[in-house]
């Protein structure tokens, strides 16, 4: 018998424990936040009209910030409640699964900062975030109930038709990229969210 | 490997699936038949059939219920079965310790 056997086994252990106790989380919140963090960084945009450069990078990597941050505080809320640690071990792993895909994206927005001003930059920009956003989200869902999964590969497939789009018709692509990101981060988020809100278990420890 | 320490691991929760529903459960107060099946992706049947055995072995108690109108079966360890698994890890981590080289 291979004597790595019950190391493995002790392993698979660990990793499917660790699973449970994420599916225990509660999503709805967190989608719900997000979901109004995209859409009020979204109206701030366009009501300022913050649609070029350092302007459109630098309000939209500040909202990701905050809806980061937030949603990590409510997820460990709930985690605490349960009375879990702080920086549990299936934290570290969500934490793990989703730091490459958000680190590129930010340092593709903070690139696209120091391009010349001009809306094209903005869309491709907000095509780059919700591809990787999506590969971050589609990461995390080997932890988290299916549907996250498919709410990452959503964002993208969404994100590759819209850049096939963008190279078909470059000159002709009028889009405000604060709609293509409020509708994405904000409305996407507020739609999944209301959907598990309606339906996730309601028990005492989720 | 000391033979005598294999011999005492659970045969019922030995066995792959019915290990792997055991982990998840023992994380967690209680799960649906549904996160079960999608979190473990087996069938319904497999599913069914193994939390069948662990109830017969007393490591699993079922509850039915409604939700939203619609049927909820729900799964969590019994008292026995927690206990199971704890020794059942208690012997893994044994038998990792007796393989490791001086």
């Amino acid at each position: 018998m291979n004597p790595k056997w019950a190391e493995e086994n002790l392993q698979t252990i660990r990793t499917l424990m660790e699973r449970s106790a994420l599916y225990r989380r509660a999503l709805a919140p967190i989608l719900l936040f997000a979901g109004v963090i995209g859409i009020a960084t979204a109206g701030f945009g366009l009501f300022f009209h913050l649609d070029r450069g350092w302007d459109f990078c630098g309000l939209w990597i500040g909202a990701a910030i905050i809806a980061i941050a937030g949603s990590f505080a409510i997820a460990r809320r709930q985690a605490l409640k349960d009375s879990e640690i702080f920086w549990s071990p299936p934290t570290r792993r969500v934490a793990q699964a989703l730091a490459p895909p958000l680190s590129a994206g930010l340092f593709f927005g903070v690139l696209m900062t120091g391009i010349p001003d001009n809306q094209e930059v903005a869309i491709i920009t907000s095509l780059l975030w919700i591809l990787f956003y999506g590969c971050a989200v589609h990461a995390a869902g080997f932890f988290m109930p299916r549907g996250m999964k498919l709410f990452g590969w959503l964002f993208i497939l969404c994100s590759g038709g819209l850049f096939a789009e963008l190279l078909l018709r470059w000159r002709q692509f009028e889009l405000n990229p604060h709609l293509l990101m409020g509708f994405f981060f904000g409305g996407l988020h507020l739609a999944y969210g209301a959907y598990l809100y309606l339906t996730e278990k309601k028990t005492p420890h989720a | 490997m000391n033979p005598d320490l294999f011999l005492q691991l659970d045969r019922v929760i030995h066995e792959k699936g019915r290990l792997a529903i055991m982990s998840m459960l023992a994380a967690a107060p209680e799960l649906s038949f549904t996160e079960l099946r999608d979190a473990l992706t087996m069938t319904d049947g497999n599913l069914t059939t193994h939390i069948r055995a662990l109830q017969e072995g007393g490591f699993v108690s079922v509850a039915k219920s409604y939700q939203n109108r619609r049927p909820l079966t729900t799964c969590s360890l019994t008292t026995e079965g927690r206990k199971a698994f704890g020794e059942y890890i208690n012997l893994l981590e044994k038998i990792v310790r007796q393989n490791k080289p001086k």
